[in-house]
């Protein structure tokens, strides 16, 4: 368990990005691992299993809570405020190469969990299933039941509201939003 | 390639880029124990109040061998009931507070002896092999279900690579 906990654990928590929810889920994919311990001993697939395991069970966990608050998401939820607030694809760009060239590696780990955590949900979970488990757009749309457009759109939108939350103060000041990239937390000391 | 596109293309790889080179998250201590607490309470539970596929098999082989003789147990006993239900609300001095009562007795009463009358009718070995092909194509199906599961869904899940 200990050797698999940190990546089980990283899976539930970039989807959901609720360490409480994630620890919970962890929980789950580790006690369906020991129903199973007989054949996962000594199978070379076991982080594979768990891995898929997590996923599965984050994605069960998330659209069951979509499916309660959807009505009051779609309420609330301010698209075009949303979009104003954020930056040019091409400034965004130059955020995140900002953050990788110019920020330390803990300081970046720590920028970048914060940034995907605050994401909506709809924009982090196709992000995260598309960068980080590598799925296809198509898979994406097929396991969470939206449209092959809307994930494209999502996960577009979720890489330039992550640029903005990279930003300094979460988000770039509504007149440099179309000017040149903001310079990351850290990276102006 | 149009600029925007090139502008989406470089962003894309920005962002996998910088999300690949995170490490992994550190587990709460906290989870460790929390999962050998449940394991420790799971095993404290008797066996009765387990999952049944955990079940000793000496136990386990009876009790399946009673729900399958509950089910027509059950259905004659509807059907008996019924047929109470109607001799009861027949009754002169009861037919008039029970007619909806009588009226339901009658339908599944009804119900029953067509149902029977069909099942007497088909001859035995129509039966037999009825529940033969059925327990045949389901186990096809089933065959079948796991087969296509393992060749066309499993890959595309095993090709996530541990991050």
């Amino acid at each position: 368990m200990r050797a698999y906990q940190d990546m089980v654990f990283s899976t539930a928590v970039r989807l959901t990005g609720n360490p409480a929810q994630a620890e919970d889920i962890s929980q789950d994919v580790f006690l369906r691992a020991y129903e199973s311990f007989d054949n996962l001993r000594s199978s070379p697939k076991a982080g594979g299993w768990l891995k898929t395991v997590a996923t599965n069970l984050t994605l069960n966990h998330l659209t069951r809570h979509r499916k309660r608050w959807r009505l009051f998401s779609e309420i609330f939820s301010d698209d075009s405020r949303e979009e104003e607030l954020e930056p040019s694809a091409e400034s965004a760009a130059a955020i995140f190469d900002t953050v990788l060239t110019e920020l330390e590696t803990d300081e970046r780990r720590a920028l970048v969990e914060r940034a995907l955590e605050r994401l909506p949900d709809h924009q982090r979970i196709p992000l995260v299933l598309y960068h980080y488990e590598e799925m296809p757009y198509q898979d994406i749309a097929d396991r969470l039941g939206i449209s092959l457009a809307k994930v494209k759109t999502d996960i577009l939108r979720g890489r330039v509201a992550m640029a903005g939350l990279l930003a300094p103060g979460g988000r770039p000041a509504p007149d440099d939003r179309r000017q040149s990239p903001s310079i990351p937390r850290g990276a102006q000391s | 390639m149009s600029s925007r596109d090139q502008t989406d293309e470089k962003l894309e790889r920005l962002v996998g880029q910088v999300l690949r080179d995170q490490p992994l998250r550190r587990a709460p201590a906290s989870l460790e124990a929390r999962v050998l607490g449940e394991l420790a309470a799971r095993a404290r539970l008797p066996w009765w109040r387990r999952g049944i596929a955990t079940w000793p098999p000496a136990v386990r082989v009876p009790v399946i061998g009673v729900c399958a003789v509950c089910v027509p147990l059950v259905w004659i006993l509807s059907l008996w009931v019924a047929t109470r239900l109607v001799s009861v609300a027949t009754h002169p001095q009861l037919a008039g507070p029970l007619a909806s009562l009588w009226d339901a007795g009658h339908a599944i009463a009804s119900f029953g002896t067509i149902t029977s009358h069909i099942i007497q009718s088909i001859p035995r070995d129509w039966l037999v092999g009825g529940i033969i092909a059925t327990a045949t194509l389901y186990a096809v199906l089933f065959a079948l279900v796991a087969v296509g599961y393992s060749l066309l869904y499993r890959p595309a899940y095993s090709k996530v690579h541990l991050t």
